[in-house]
């Protein structure tokens, strides 16, 4: 019985779709005729055609012809009557996950400490990281790219309903695992033998910037680690060619491993990739990174639309990548109470109210858009969330185009599909109605490959239920653009500050009642008041009574990182790079412009020995991440020492990975420092190419002076030992950051020429500080050493001021030397005294003007410049949050007439729809007391 | 160094048994100022203390025979500092679980009382005295309700001669009024689940449910012990909340957000509960319903960063001005635990913080000493620089709300303290390091 009933399947799945040839043995169904006449529709052949009536005649599975309303039909034509109804190219969707469960990557904050790794980590040679699965692969276990959609996929039938229901004919099915997750398979959405329905396999590459959250999946654990992991799979599958090609031609060298990962690798890369890689970057600001990997690894990219895009649209507009665009819209929860809508942000209601305009929005980017129904909680929702983004300013032609030619022209199957053409694959999606984009008409079936599909049961019309939706679909946008709110507030080209007792933090001290000229950003002269010179200013600040300092310098700030401030999961990760994280969309940088700030380092938390990359940044307000780093800055790393970095504070749990003592520590630089010498003598000697390894190339950026360290800091011997250390290896140590207890061994600190990057106070919270004392600052700047007072805090950042009054209090610095904890020393330190830190003429114009003397607490903020430009004035500060506060009402009263009643409160399902926090908000507030350990 | 410091012990002891024998002489303070926290500040100053007591506070006091007089030339006197609820004292090291008396277990707690656990020898607490701090308001953490606290005089030879006055208040935190509407983790089955808005809103109308029936509970035992039947039992959980009951001693309650603040009122006027709100983040938002109520605040949210992108930047900064001017009573504090506990020295810069965004200078130095006082039903002993008042004072180079100024001197009824501390013991070590 089995054995007969088998084949008798198996030409059941077959006869749906066309197989023109051989002729079924007897006794099976018989294959229905293949030549059809639709005839009395509208037909719209292709984007910008408003369709005319006419007959779509089809052969064995293939548009044949499109006839004019009363041609004659073909005489063996099948004539199917469609008047009423709408004939478009079948709907292509380009990014269906493979799995069912799959969502959107996390968009939210991580907390990326926890890890339980070993010591092997990638750079450690012999100590490959668990594969995570048997077989060979990338040494990263998240990292599978010859993973491909097309070897495992079958169609699944219940999910194909839903797709053709809503018009759907194809999709492009794309894995959704890991962070390089392999190639998609490109396939009809009809129920048939697989080798049928897959048009074309391996039709992209898949990235994820997706970080594990809380879940323990080791390295990488964190956003900047997820990057770093990318670029260092796409060196090595270079390195595995050229390692290759020297095997060949010596056949006696080293063998070079097998690594089928970084062959799949290959042809998503330059010079001329043959494939397409699409990323996934979860956050506006990310879209712009994956568009500098694709330029660093030439890749040729395609980015999913993470719904976040309106906070930054001139970096979707950068990246110059087309878009496949989800149609997620946030539901608005049903909150019992009116006064719970006090924890609804402004930014989670911003997000709310531009989801349904992302497809118009990147549109007037110039950006091509393909739509998907990717990320809906409920497919169901997709015509009606495209009625919303249509009457959002999407134009219908650009959504028939983002339905049809432009998949098919990503997926490279535009031959086959997209457009109503003679000799194309007859996938037609019809519609009984006005036409797709109208809520009252219904699709009523798709043909995919000459064969009709009608859903069962029959579609209803895409009109949504009143309690899921809003009242109108079609009412206006009310939230703002945050670049509204944000930028330089005056951009004089001359500016003079005049009458002002100016702070120079330099050599000419304090000068009471001393004007200062700047010129294109610059310090041209300063002198005392009025001061002579040529021609016009185009701005005069009267400062009167005020007190004038450079702006302020944090050398150790975590205030603008996204997506996670450790990359804890390994003892070295030097290859990680805060540069690729710098959040400009936090309101951290308004709050600390407003206490004077200007430069701040954003630096890698304190998780592991050899941390991350850290990146000097300005504090230029509007700016994207790119516009804020300090261009002239060297580059730098976190390193840190003691209880941190051993795990003491981790939990019970972590106790093998070493180091777990100070013994370890020092022991683990020397060998990562032995290793990175190692590593720049092979590159020079002659012989087989060397892997490049980014976290020796950093490591040999130190040695060779190009790098310089920030390492956190306790107790005097670590922080002794680990001054030796380095000059065991012929580095200079640029600062010892917190340096509790650097105050007893302030003379050697001073004669390594280490800076100390301090806190003021900070005492007690563990074991290794209970010996710090608030004198340390003045004790350490008495011995000779370059002190500076730095926040770690993203609250003492908005008055670091205060902060270096404390050195007044405690050891009795004179008040212009503590001044300079704050401004000039923290330049040298960063090596970046040259152009900032002090009011010297030919510096740049960044300044902090005070109501007050500046350690005074009487004192305020009230402008801050930064290269001439004014980003902060305390007199304008109130009508910004007026306006902002006005945008959240305007918003609540929206969402609040909108929202469903209290009781029809919507199910889980329905949930994953609700607010969602972005990346670039999730680390803004919240009291951080306990914070410290890891920071 | 071993010698050093037993010396250094020894003159200590000896200074303070001179001090013991002269404590009931009269001695007259003479000073550049004083700051009464009542009235006009007083240039020059003269305190007359007798018996641990302030006799006359003036411009010049009379002199009893016998009086010693005590020249602080260029100095200015203020009451000692109070700090408001505190976890000094049971902490040392918040990263050494050893060392932590902060936080019990369980959920109703009105038993556990602070003032026995306070280690008199923590050298967190000898650095919060060096900047003027003379006493503190401890106060447990943990559960519903987490006990009670007392005021501790931040000198002294134990629990019993700290504890200034017990218990002051009945700690109460307030459920969290937060519903979540973040998405459900799809892609994290493992993580805990979701619940609908429905169920956490049953859920929180529970935990404000729960908190009635224990005050029901209690106040059901209240009556029953009245009556005294035979068959009535004591127990000691309810013996110790009767003091906090209907028009009894304050509960302070610790609420943050607006919600929490708006239900927290509502419940102690239904009540008739004596109430003070603690912690009091969104305050500022609802000043005229806290004036209305007349309940006191003590705001520690101060240096906390604004919990929306709409907030001004110094929204907290002006908080205190703003309940000021609605008439709201006003303390300043900086929040429990450890953390803080070590940092309690910055406690004038609160204040500092608050009178550069607005709330009047007097106002801003009452927030820190008389208030307190005040709040805790204390003020006929401590607080303010007035004849009758117990002796605690300190003497300030520099005017106490500015960083750069130094606490000189500080006496706590009458009796002068030490104001060496683990940091100027290893600040004058290491100052003193010969140099290479």
């Amino acid at each position: 019985m089995f054995l007969l009933w088998w084949p008798a399947m198996f030409c059941f799945l077959l006869r749906l779709v066309a197989a023109p040839g051989e002729l079924s043995p007897a006794g099976q169904r018989p294959e229905p005729p293949g030549v059809h006449a639709l005839v009395g529709a509208r037909v719209v052949t292709r984007p910008g055609d408003a369709g005319a009536n006419a007959t779509v005649i089809v052969r064995h599975g293939r548009i044949d012809a499109i006839l004019k309303a009363g041609e004659a039909l073909p005489t063996d034509a099948r004539v199917w009557d469609m008047s009423g109804k709408v004939i478009y190219a079948g709907f292509i969707d380009p990014y269906l996950p493979e799995t069912t469960a799959a969502a959107p990557i996390s968009n939210r904050a991580t907390t990326p400490i926890g890890a339980t790794s070993g010591i092997a980590f990638p750079g450690v040679p012999q100590t490959r990281q668990d594969m995570g699965a048997t077989g060979p692969g990338y040494e990263v276990a998240r990292i599978t790219p010859a993973y491909r959609v097309a070897d495992k996929y079958a169609p699944r039938e219940k999910e194909n309903q839903t797709l053709r229901a809503l018009g759907f004919t194809a999709a492009n099915v794309v894995p959704s695992a890991g962070i390089i997750r392999g190639t998609s398979a490109f396939v009809l959405l009809t129920e048939a033998d697989p080798n049928r329905v897959i048009v074309k396999p391996d039709v992209f590459q898949h990235v994820a910037f997706e970080t594990p959250g809380d879940r323990d999946e080791g390295y990488p654990g964190s956003l900047m680690g997820v990057i770093a992991t990318v670029r260092q799979a796409f060196l090595d599958a270079r390195h595995q060619v050229a390692a290759r090609v020297y095997f060949t031609a010596h056949p006696q060298s080293s063998r070079p491993d097998f690594n089928p990962a970084l062959d799949a690798l290959r042809p998503a890369m330059g010079p001329r990739p043959v494939l397409p890689t699409v990323f996934e970057p979860g956050s506006a600001l990310m879209n712009h990174r994956a568009r500098l990997l694709s330029d660093e690894q030439e890749l040729s990219p395609i980015l999913v639309a993470s719904g976040q895009e309106w906070r930054r649209p001139e970096l979707a507009k950068a990246s110059k990548a087309p878009f496949i665009v989800p149609l997620h819209q946030p539901e608005l929860p049903a909150f019992p109470e009116k006064t719970d809508w006090q924890q609804v942000s402004l930014n989670e209601l911003r997000d709310w109210d531009w989801a349904p305009e992302i497809p118009a929005l990147l549109r007037r980017q110039g950006l091509t858009v393909a739509l998907t129904t990717y990320a809906l909680p409920e497919r169901e929702a997709f015509r009606s969330n495209l009625r919303r983004a249509l009457d959002r300013g999407l134009s219908e032609d650009d959504a028939l185009g983002a339905l049809t030619t432009v998949p098919a022209t990503l997926c490279g199957v535009e031959s086959q599909m997209g457009t109503i053409e003679k000799g194309k694959l007859a996938n037609l999606t019809i519609v009984e109605g006005k036409s797709y984009f109208d809520l009252n008409a219904t699709v009523v079936g798709v043909w995919i490959e000459g064969r009709p599909h009608f859903p069962e049961p029959p579609a209803p019309s895409a009109k949504p239920s009143a309690k899921s939706t809003p009242k109108s679909g079609s009412e206006a946008r009310v939230a703002a653009s945050p670049a509204d709110y944000r930028g330089p507030l005056a951009t004089p080209r001359r500016l003079l500050i005049r009458n002002a007792t100016v702070w120079t933090c330099g050599p000419h001290g304090v000068l009471p009642r001393a004007d200062v000229l700047v010129e294109n950003g610059l310090i041209k002269a300063i002198g005392k008041s009025p001061l002579p010179f040529e021609g016009k200013v185009e701005l005069e600040v009267d400062a009167q009574g005020f007190h004038l300092t450079p702006g302020l310098i944090d050398c150790h700030s975590h205030s603008m990182i996204l997506g996670g401030v450790n990359e804890g999961t390994l003892p070295s990760t030097a290859m990680v790079r805060i540069g690729d994280v710098i959040n400009s969309e936090t309101e951290n940088i308004f709050r600390q412009l407003a206490g004077g700030l200007t430069t701040a380092n954003v630096l890698h938390g304190s998780a592991n020995p050899i941390g991350g990359q850290n990146a000097v940044i300005k504090l230029r307000h509007g700016e994207p991440p790119e516009g804020l780093k300090f261009a002239e800055a060297p580059a730098g790393i976190k390193f840190a020492l003691g209880e941190n970095v051993k795990q003491s504070n981790w939990g019970e749990k972590h106790t093998t990975r070493f180091p777990q003592t100070r013994m370890g520590v020092r022991a683990f630089f020397v060998n990562r420092f032995t290793a990175a010498q190692q590593y720049r003598a092979a590159q020079a000697a002659d012989g087989p190419p060397v892997r490049p390894n980014l976290e020796l190339e950093a490591l040999v950026e130190i040695l060779e002076g190009r790098r310089w360290i920030h390492c956190h800091s306790y107790r005097q011997d670590e922080i002794l030992v680990f001054l030796r250390t380095m000059e065991q290896f012929g580095i200079k140590v640029a600062t010892l950051q917190h340096v509790l207890e650097g105050y007893k061994v302030a003379d050697e600190i001073a004669k390594h020429g280490a800076g100390a990057s301090a806190f003021s106070d900070w005492w007690a919270y563990k074991f290794e500080v209970y010996d710090a004392i608030p004198h340390a600052g003045a004790l350490m700047h008495q011995r000779g050493a370059v002190v500076s007072f730095n926040s770690d805090s993203s609250d003492l950042a908005r008055r670091l001021n205060l902060e270096a009054a404390k050195a007044v209090k405690y050891g009795g610095v004179p008040e212009a030397e503590a001044l300079k904890f704050v401004t000039i020393n923290p330049a040298r330190q960063l090596r970046i005294d040259r152009w900032v830190g002090s009011i010297e003429v030919g510096k740049h114009a960044d300044l902090a003007l005070w109501s007050d003397a500046p350690l005074s607490t009487a004192a305020l903020c009230r402008q801050t410049w930064i290269d001439g430009k004014l980003y902060y004035d305390r007199d304008r500060a109130p009508e910004r949050f007026v306006r902002l506060h006005a945008e959240r009402e305007r918003l609540l009263s929206k969402a609040q007439a909108q929202a469903p009643a209290g009781e029809s409160s919507p199910g889980d399902k329905a949930r994953g729809a609700f607010f969602r926090r972005a990346l670039e908000s999730a680390h803004d507030t919240g009291r951080c007391y306990e914070c410290r350990r890891n920071d | 160094m071993p010698e050093e410091r037993l010396m250094r012990t020894a003159l200590l002891i000896l200074a303070w048994m001179h001090a013991l024998c002269v404590w009931a002489a009269p001695v007259v303070y003479r000073a550049a100022s004083a700051h009464p926290m009542v009235g006009e500040p007083i240039t020059p100053a003269e305190l007359l203390v007798e018996g641990g007591k302030l006799i006359a506070v003036g411009k010049s006091v009379a002199r009893p025979a016998g009086a010693r007089v005590v020249d602080l030339p260029g100095l200015h006197l203020y009451p000692g500092l109070i700090a408001m609820p505190t976890s000094l004292g049971l902490v040392e090291i918040s990263g050494v679980r050893a060392t932590l008396d902060t936080t019990e277990a369980g959920e109703f707690l009105p038993e556990v009382e602070a003032w026995g656990s306070v280690n008199p020898d923590s050298e967190l607490i000898a650095v919060a005295r060096a900047n003027g701090i003379t006493h503190a308001l401890v106060a447990p953490m943990g559960g519903r309700i987490s006990g009670q606290s007392g005021l501790m005089q931040l000198s002294g030879w134990g629990v019993e001669s700290m504890t200034a006055k017990k218990p002051i208040a009945l700690h109460l935190y307030w459920p969290s009024m937060e519903l979540s509407a973040a998405p459900k983790s799809v892609k994290d089955p493992a993580g805990p689940k979701v619940k609908s808005l429905k169920e956490q809103a049953n859920d929180r109308a529970e935990r404000l449910r729960a908190l009635d029936r224990f005050f029901d509970d209690a106040q059901a035992y209240q009556k029953a012990r009245v009556a005294g039947l035979k068959d009535f039992r004591r127990v000691p959980a309810w013996e110790s909340v009767l003091p906090f009951l209907k028009g009894g001693q304050p509960i302070m309650v610790h609420a943050q957000e607006a919600r929490q603040i708006t239900a927290a009122l509502a419940w102690a006027k239904r009540r008739g509960y004596s109430m003070i709100l603690v912690g009091a983040r969104d305050a500022g938002s609802l000043a005229p319903l806290l004036a209305e109520h007349k309940v006191p605040v003590v705001f520690d949210a101060l240096f906390e960063l604004p919990h929306h992108d709409e907030h001004a930047a110094d929204l907290h900064f002006r908080t205190p001005g703003v309940l000021h001017r609605a008439g709201v009573p006003m303390a300043l504090c900086l929040p429990m635990g450890g953390w803080a506990a070590s940092e309690l020295r910055n406690l004038p810069y609160l204040a500092a913080q608050a009178a550069a965004n607005g709330l009047p200078r007097a106002e801003a130095l009452k927030s820190i000493t008389l208030r307190p006082a005040q709040f805790m039903g204390d003020a006929t002993r401590r607080g303010s620089l007035e004849a009758g008042k117990e002796a605690t004072f300190i003497a300030v180079e520099g005017d106490l709300l500015d960083i750069r100024a130094q606490v000189r001197r500080m006496w706590i009824a009458g009796v002068e303290v030490s104001l060496e501390s683990r940091h100027t013991r290893l600040y004058d070590r290491y100052k003193n390091r010969p140099r290479p």
